[in-house]
């Protein structure tokens, strides 16, 4: 019977599901709100992809929890997002020596070595500037979806700045750029470009080196990844799904644990 | 206080308590002694040339200590939201807030507030918010306030900035002359210096002995035995208390007993503790067998006295502290703790409340891992306002820390 690992990433915003097989070839993974309670929505989504997969659950030899939720759920070992994140990024990109990754409640910059080890990593001050939330009351204050934001930005033809780094306070700039009949693209791209700023300012705490690889949720939005590699200087590298590195990352750990 | 058992406990704290609780006690009851013996009761600045204070018999109580104090005793909030009722900004020193907080509200005040002072004396080495506070605090009071300038160094100590040092502080023994109708007795004052320079050799030897593996001590029983070198510098009673605080950690390092039980990562402190969170956060690094060694904060107090007659001496002195330094300076005093205390890793609180001392850290943990490939973590929280700390991301960044030092 062949052994499987399953990694787990709890996150503010969304949960992801990674499955794992003993070659530590990434088989499925799934993604869903968190919700109330992230670890009845993670093992939920673990059920559906072993029942996808036609894998039994004794056959999990290993399971790595990562993410604000990782203490409540099951699992062998709980690592930071951080580890995980540098390591599911590596996976991709062995080239990887900085790892922008840009979440729900967190955006973080890793400096890491072949193979994913850590050596450095900032991360935002207790605050949602730079974070996909702040993208979504702005999104919401404009009434455009979530995935609409990045591809209405590229639009733009006058880019109108939002200044503040308060959410509260960004989403009344914003508001106030509506009423004065500003165009929703115009303002979309300032938001963007916010967002780009607060992060590159902690890409510049930990010093910036090629290759660059953009994770989390908010590198599907293509008016922060273009804002973010102006800013920078660098192309992104993005992953075919940014979203799951990090629960990648926790189900490779857990494979490694497995070997051992 | 469960969470503190896990600690190895030291003998002698008994004797601390005692010995802090009398000093409290004796500024509380001062009205009752101090008036029939013609002696003053000041409130200070923690960097306050506090031996000359005392050659003038002045009692003397530390605001700052009473910010950590309130802190602890989990009444920092309600005297913050009291002072920033009144106008004070949230953004303020919240050991300045919370002071200001237990004269307005009392009610709330641990001890019901520190004993009404006669003389207020501020000295901005540590600090330039102290200026405005204890201008707020004359203000409030009705008493004097004397001010002690002194220049920030660039560099290395300068002739000039030692002169106007010098000057300032005669001019207040002039003004502690008239405030206490008794003249300065030079020969007192020399041994109040003697006497403040025994301690500190004590309390800088103690630390020391932390050099040790594993470490007799951790970061809170450093912040802990701190308090008499901060508020009764110079007594008979700080030196005793530690004699018997070095041959309890002495015997530590025979007996090869660490301050935790499981040592395996060595870590350097930098800023103020979080006084609020003292235990619940150490404890996510004691869980992991990583002990803070030394400290910044509570090796402020080690520096020895300057050369020079006693007046010379106290001006070099209190200019040379290191929050009154360079980056370059203290990034190198960084550098040799981590070399000193074989360190494995420093961890920098970015203080909210603290500008000067947070201000320059990100400078300085670039610099020290540059040259020491030692790591620095950098984790944001305050000194005395719980409000200001997210015990979730702090936790991130701590476990991944961590997690990198033992990969």
């Amino acid at each position: 019977m062949e052994d499987f690992f399953i990694g787990v990433d709890i996150g503010s915003l969304t949960a992801k599901v990674v499955l794992v097989d003993a070659q530590g070839k990434a088989l499925g993974w799934a993604v869903a709100r968190s919700g109330y309670s992230g670890r009845d929505v993670a093992q939920r989504l673990t059920r559906e992809i072993l029942a996808e997969k036609g894998v039994k659950e004794e056959q999990i030899k290993a399971t790595v929890a990562t993410g604000y939720g990782r203490v409540t759920y099951p699992a062998e070992r709980e690592v930071s997002e951080i580890t995980c994140q540098a390591k599911g990024s590596a996976h991709f990109f062995p080239g990887a020596r900085t790892v922008i990754d840009i979440g729900g409640q967190d955006s973080k910059v890793i400096k890491v070595l072949p193979g994913g080890k850590v050596i450095d990593f900032a991360m935002n001050d207790k605050c949602a500037a730079g974070t996909g939330r702040f993208l979504e009351v702005m999104a919401g204050a404009l009434e455009v979806s979530l995935e609409e934001v990045g591809a209405l930005a590229l639009k733009a033809e006058e880019h109108k700045s939002i200044s503040s780094f308060c959410t509260v306070f960004a989403e009344s700039e914003v508001i106030s750029h509506a009423s004065a009949g500003a165009l929703k693209p115009d303002i979309l791209a300032g938001v963007c470009e916010s967002v780009a700023a607060r992060v590159s300012a902690l890409v510049e705490r930990v010093g910036l080196e090629s290759e660059v690889v953009f994770t989390g949720g908010v590198a599907k939005n293509v008016g922060v990844t273009k804002a973010l590699s102006e800013q920078i200087g660098y192309p992104l590298l993005i992953p075919e799904n940014p979203q799951i590195t990090a629960a990648l990352g926790a189900a490779l750990l857990a494979w490694g644990m497995g070997k051992n | 206080m469960a969470e503190e058992k896990k600690y190895r406990q030291f003998q002698v704290s008994k004797d601390l308590k005692r010995l802090m609780a009398k000093h409290y006690a004796l500024g509380r009851y001062y009205r009752y002694w101090g008036r029939p013996l013609r002696r003053k009761l000041a409130w200070i600045t923690s960097g306050a040339p506090v031996e000359l204070l005392r050659a003038f018999k002045i009692y003397s109580v530390y605001p700052e200590q009473y910010g950590a104090i309130c802190s602890t005793a989990k009444a920092t909030e309600k005297l913050c939201q009291a002072a920033e009722a009144a106008g004070y900004s949230q953004d303020l020193c919240s050991y300045a807030r919370s002071h200001i907080g237990s004269i307005l509200r009392p009610d709330l005040a641990p001890m019901q507030g520190l004993p009404k002072p006669d003389l207020l004396v501020a000295c901005n080495n540590i600090c330039g918010t102290v200026l405005k506070w204890y201008e707020a605090l004359a203000h409030l009071l009705k008493v004097p306030l004397l001010v002690l300038d002194t220049p920030y160094l660039p560099g290395e100590q300068t002739e000039h900035a030692q002169q106007y040092v010098l000057e300032q502080l005669q001019s207040m023994v002039a003004h502690l002359e008239a405030l206490t109708g008794r003249k300065l007795d030079r020969q007192e004052l020399k041994r109040q210096l003697t006497r403040s320079a025994e301690m500190t050799k004590l309390w800088r030897e103690i630390r020391e002995l932390a050099q040790a593996h594993p470490s007799p001590l951790n970061g809170p029983d450093l912040f802990i035995q701190m308090a008499p070198i901060v508020a009764i510098r110079g007594s008979q009673e700080g030196i005793d208390y530690y004699r018997k605080l070095k041959a309890e950690t002495e015997e530590r390092v025979r007996r090869s007993e660490g301050s935790i039980l499981e040592e395996k990562i060595r870590l350097v402190w930098d800023n103020i503790a979080i006084w609020p969170k003292l235990f619940s956060f150490t404890k996510m690094f004691t869980e992991r067998g990583a002990c803070f060694v030394t400290d910044t904060y509570s090796g402020g107090w080690t520096a020895e006295l300057a050369p020079g007659d006693p007046m010379e001496s106290l001006a070099a002195t209190y200019t040379e502290i290191f929050l009154n330094r360079s980056p370059e300076f203290r990034a190198q005093q960084m550098i040799q703790l981590i070399e000193a205390y074989g360190a494995n890793g420093f961890v920098l609180h970015s203080n909210r409340s603290c500008k000067p001392y947070s201000l320059v850290q990100e400078v300085i943990r670039r610099r020290v891992m540059k040259k020491t490939g030692v790591p620095g973590l950098m984790v944001e929280a305050d000194m005395a306002d719980p409000r200001a700390y997210a015990e979730e991301s702090v936790r991130t960044r701590v476990e991944a820390f961590l997690e990198t030092l033992q990969a």
